[in-house]
């Protein structure tokens, strides 16, 4: 889990994630930037690749600025998404459980 | 552009599709064994279901992916195209047919037909002898699965429970087929795919593409995320992720090809071949298999097993919904795919075979698409435009008698262009017969196998052009008469055979240009109408005296009678009596006349001559009783002068007149439409030999012949009412209506009090 409660932020990914939803997830993220960021993906009904590379480039970046960036929760849908593109996102999911 | 426009397209598309693969699988019916037809037929299905599948039409989706599969047997030379297997596929092409009108009008198609037809095809494609409709569903049949996307059927190698409870049917051939070639040894591809930014704005969608090749067979996955910038740098709209991927399916490379066919112009695909066995080989990159159940990313996984008919329906509409706003771009490209195709020339050297043929078949006729409304408004003003123009032409000669000649010149010029810019208008609304003849084609079939008859349908003259209100009129009538051929015309095969003829009976269907108009032949080499039943029937029915001297001709005519039927007994086909009567009358409605010949023993032949277009006509300008006539030039056989010793009197009122050594009845036209109470004088008019339908001609009498042009015609049903004897109104150079007579009306009023059923009769037509 994420190792600094005090600026710890969540984000939750909205069912569809689509071309339209990719520009608003990336202004989202951009706000976020600075905290350790726990993302809520267990609405998600459908994801595409537009917004798993805005999701992924988010990681990174995170990465980058040492905060955490991790997977709460995901669908189904969500997990079998990546699984299909070939994106594995194990490092990233909450360690907890 | 709003969706339905999109779909409209598509559903356009579909008719040229479905004419396309009518037309290839009878000409593979006739033994054409070129790769190309196979292909073309294999285009059409598989254009249809790439659009169908993008509006979430599943039923059409699933049943053109069954049809398709076969059709993929036949292009891989593995089911040998015979007549068996022809027939199935007319069928088939009969219910993609049917589903396709139901998915854009609604209503419901024979479901049990469609099965049966499925079950057919699956046979075939599996070698397996034909199941009978009785025979047991085969074990897997279409999957009631909606995905939204256009590959819906699961094509899993093994069939896997997901946690849902929802099992997707595994529907690959082989599991049926016995021998199913063992995983490991299934060819194996490498492929690279690296999407462009235009593929995601364009509404495709990678993840979709991927799920669609995924079902291909077993594939393991290598995303490439190397190029993806921090977040701060990132364009959420560009394409950073590419992907190499493994994949081994029996399926091929063109159906490898074919899950990327509407994306390929916004993406580098490299698909090759991977020798030896099928192992994830040489590659150093970190894949990650693709698991098979992937139902989570469909839709309709949410839906519990076993939902009613009317949830389903929901779910396939939401589908429709999503997946409409999805690929609406995707289908817009697909509108302009032909096009972009020629223009590619990446596409030329990538793009496999199947799409070389498409752009080969889109550079031979580069067409756009109009409103019919649009043309109609065009031919609309022309109309007043020649109008216009007789009437300047008129008004020139009145007021400038010695007119000077650069004028006349200028008018005559004039005159010259309106003529070829009408003909050039009209020329635009023309259209071939064809796709109204393919029509008769599946009504021959159905008919054949209700009756259990034999038929071979020929057709000739499927070019030929004709005004397209014609042609939307043309396909009633000629369903009634093809009915009646096959049902009534064609003998048995068993009396076909006793009477020394082929078992198999011919109908023939020929179109061709004469004198201005378009003549549609049906000819059966059936028994020909059988006479005297005709006419006991008619002495029945109370038509004709029993003692009624007829020709055979008059005899022959007589099934155009409204309430006549020979059949013995009533059927679901023909036979209600309401057929010919019918048929005339349309035929009639559009301006035409038909004929029937007919030998017994050998067949009648029913001819039919329609104007070539609704909206001017030729016709000679004459006077009667101070009024303007037209009459149609096309009926004219020719004019002269009667001289009072070649008139003869004939009874208390009819007279004749000698021509050349024959008589034929004069008719006032005058006195028939009541323009005047007492027979004029022949010596002072001129007479019109005209020729009426039956073949019977009469002299029409009019007082004097104004001259001749093409009029336009107005509709005199739409702007005033029917008026007997009248066909039409036009509108003069001076401003004046004058009426367009109706020849045959006129002449059937003629024939006197005992055939005075018989004008009431034309009159109510």
């Amino acid at each position: 889990m994420a190792t600094k409660k005090a600026a710890q932020k969540s984000l939750s990914l909205a069912p569809v994630l689509d071309l339209n939803e990719a520009s608003s997830l990336r202004g989202k993220l951009t706000a976020l930037r600075g905290n350790n960021l726990v993302v809520d993906a267990s609405a998600v009904e459908r994801v595409g690749a537009l917004c798993l590379q805005v999701l992924l480039a988010g990681a990174k970046t995170w990465e980058e600025d040492k905060q955490s960036f991790t997977f709460a929760k995901v669908s189904d849908a969500f997990t079998k998404t990546t699984q299909l593109i070939g994106i594995n996102i194990d490092h990233l999911m909450a360690k907890e459980i | 552009m709003d969706m339905n426009e999109i779909k409209e397209i598509f559903f356009q598309e579909c008719e040229e599709q479905l004419a396309e693969l009518e037309s290839g699988l009878l000409r593979l019916n006739d033994g054409d064994r070129d790769p190309e037809t196979v292909n073309a037929v294999f285009r059409a299905v598989h254009s249809i279901k790439g659009g169908a599948g993008a509006f979430g039409l599943d039923d059409l989706v699933s049943f053109a992916h069954v049809f398709e599969t076969t059709l993929d047997c036949v292009r891989s030379n593995k089911l040998e195209p015979n007549q068996e297997v022809l027939k199935v596929m007319l069928k088939s092409a009969d219910v993609l047919a049917d589903l396709t009108n139901v998915a854009r009008d609604g209503g419901s198609v024979d479901q049990a037909r469609s099965k049966q037809l499925i079950r057919e095809l699956e046979a075939l494609a599996n070698g397996t002898p034909l199941p009978t409709a009785s025979a047991a569903p085969a074990p897997a049949v279409a999957p009631k699965a909606k995905p939204a996307a256009p590959a819906p059927v699961a094509e899993a190698a093994a069939p896997a429970a997901n946690d849902q409870g929802f099992t997707p049917v595994a529907f690959s051939f082989d599991d049926f087929g016995g021998d199913e070639p063992e995983v490991s040894e299934l060819p194996a591809y490498d492929i690279i795919f690296k999407p462009k930014s235009d593929l995601y704005t364009k509404g495709n969608e990678a993840t979709l593409l991927l799920r669609d090749l995924s079902r291909l067979g077993e594939m393991s996955i290598h995303c490439d995320m190397s190029d993806l910038p921090s977040l701060d740098q990132l364009d959420p709209e560009a394409a950073y992720f590419w992907w190499k991927i493994s994949l081994k399916t029996d399926k091929g490379e063109d159906a490898i090809r074919s899950v990327f066919e509407f994306a390929e112009w916004d993406c580098d695909l490299e698909v090759s071949k991977v020798g030896g066995e099928g192992v994830v080989a040489e590659s150093d990159l970190p894949m990650q298999p693709v698991p098979f159940d992937l139902s989570a990313l469909d839709a309709e996984s949410d839906a519990p097993l076993g939902v009613t008919e009317e949830e389903e329906n929901l779910v396939a509409q939401r589908d429709e919904a999503i997946a409409a706003a999805e690929t609406a771009n995707n289908v817009v490209q697909m509108a302009g795919n032909a096009a972009r195709a020629a223009a590619s020339d990446k596409g030329a050297a990538a793009a496999a075979a199947q799409n070389n043929a498409q752009q080969a078949s889109s550079a031979a006729a580069p067409t756009i698409r109009v409103d019919l409304d649009r043309v109609d408004r065009l031919i609309n003003l022309v109309g007043e435009l020649v109008i216009n123009q007789a009437m300047l032409s008129q008004s020139v000669i009145e007021n400038d008698a010695n007119g000077t000649s650069s004028i006349n010149m200028g008018l005559e010029e004039l005159q010259q262009l309106t003529r070829e810019i009408q003909d050039s208008v009209m020329a635009i609304r023309a259209q071939p017969v064809k796709p109204v003849f393919q029509r008769m084609a599946r009504t021959v079939r159905e008919i054949a196998d209700i009756t259990g008859k034999s038929v071979r349908l020929v057709t000739e003259g499927e070019n030929t052009e004709v005004d397209k209100t014609v042609i939307d009129k043309l396909a009633e009538p000629l369903t009634h008469m093809i009915r009646n051929a096959v049902d009534h015309g064609l003998e048995t095969p068993e009396k076909r055979l006793a009477a020394g003829k082929s078992a198999e009976g011919t109908v023939k269907l020929t179109a061709k240009h004469r004198s201005g108009r378009i003549v549609i032949e049906l000819s059966d080499d059936g028994a020909g109408i059988n006479r005297e039943k005709v006419r006991q029937k008619a002495i029945d029915n109370d038509l004709i005296t029993a003692d009624a001297n007829l020709s055979d001709e008059e005899i022959d005519n007589l099934i155009f009678h409204a309430g006549f039927s020979t059949a013995d007994k009533v059927s679901d086909l023909s036979g209600r009596g309401v057929g010919m009567d019918v048929v005339k009358r349309s035929i009639q409605a559009l301006g035409g006349r038909i004929n029937i010949s007919s030998k017994p023993g050998h067949g009648s032949t029913f001819t039919m001559s329609l104007p070539l277009t609704l909206a001017v006509l030729d016709g000679m300008v004459v006077t009667v009783a101070g009024q303007t006539l037209v009459v149609p030039l096309t009926a004219i056989v020719e004019t002269l002068q009667p001289e009072a010793a070649a008139i003869h009197s004939f009874g208390a009122t009819q007279r004749l007149i000698s021509i050349r050594n024959s008589f034929c009845p004069l008719v006032d036209v005058g006195r028939i439409l009541n323009f005047r109470s007492t027979q004029a004088n022949p010596v002072e008019g001129v007479a019109l030999l005209v020729e009426s339908e039956g073949g019977g001609q009469r002299a029409l009498m009019v007082d004097a012949i104004q001259g001749q042009r093409q009029v336009v015609i107005k509709s005199l049903e739409a702007n005033y009412t029917h008026v007997p004897g009248i066909a039409a109104a036009t509108i003069l150079g001076d401003g004046r209506v004058a009426l367009i007579l109706d020849v045959d009306s006129v002449v059937s009023a003629s024939r006197g009090q005992s055939l005075q059923l018989e004008a009431s009769l034309a009159a109510a037509g």
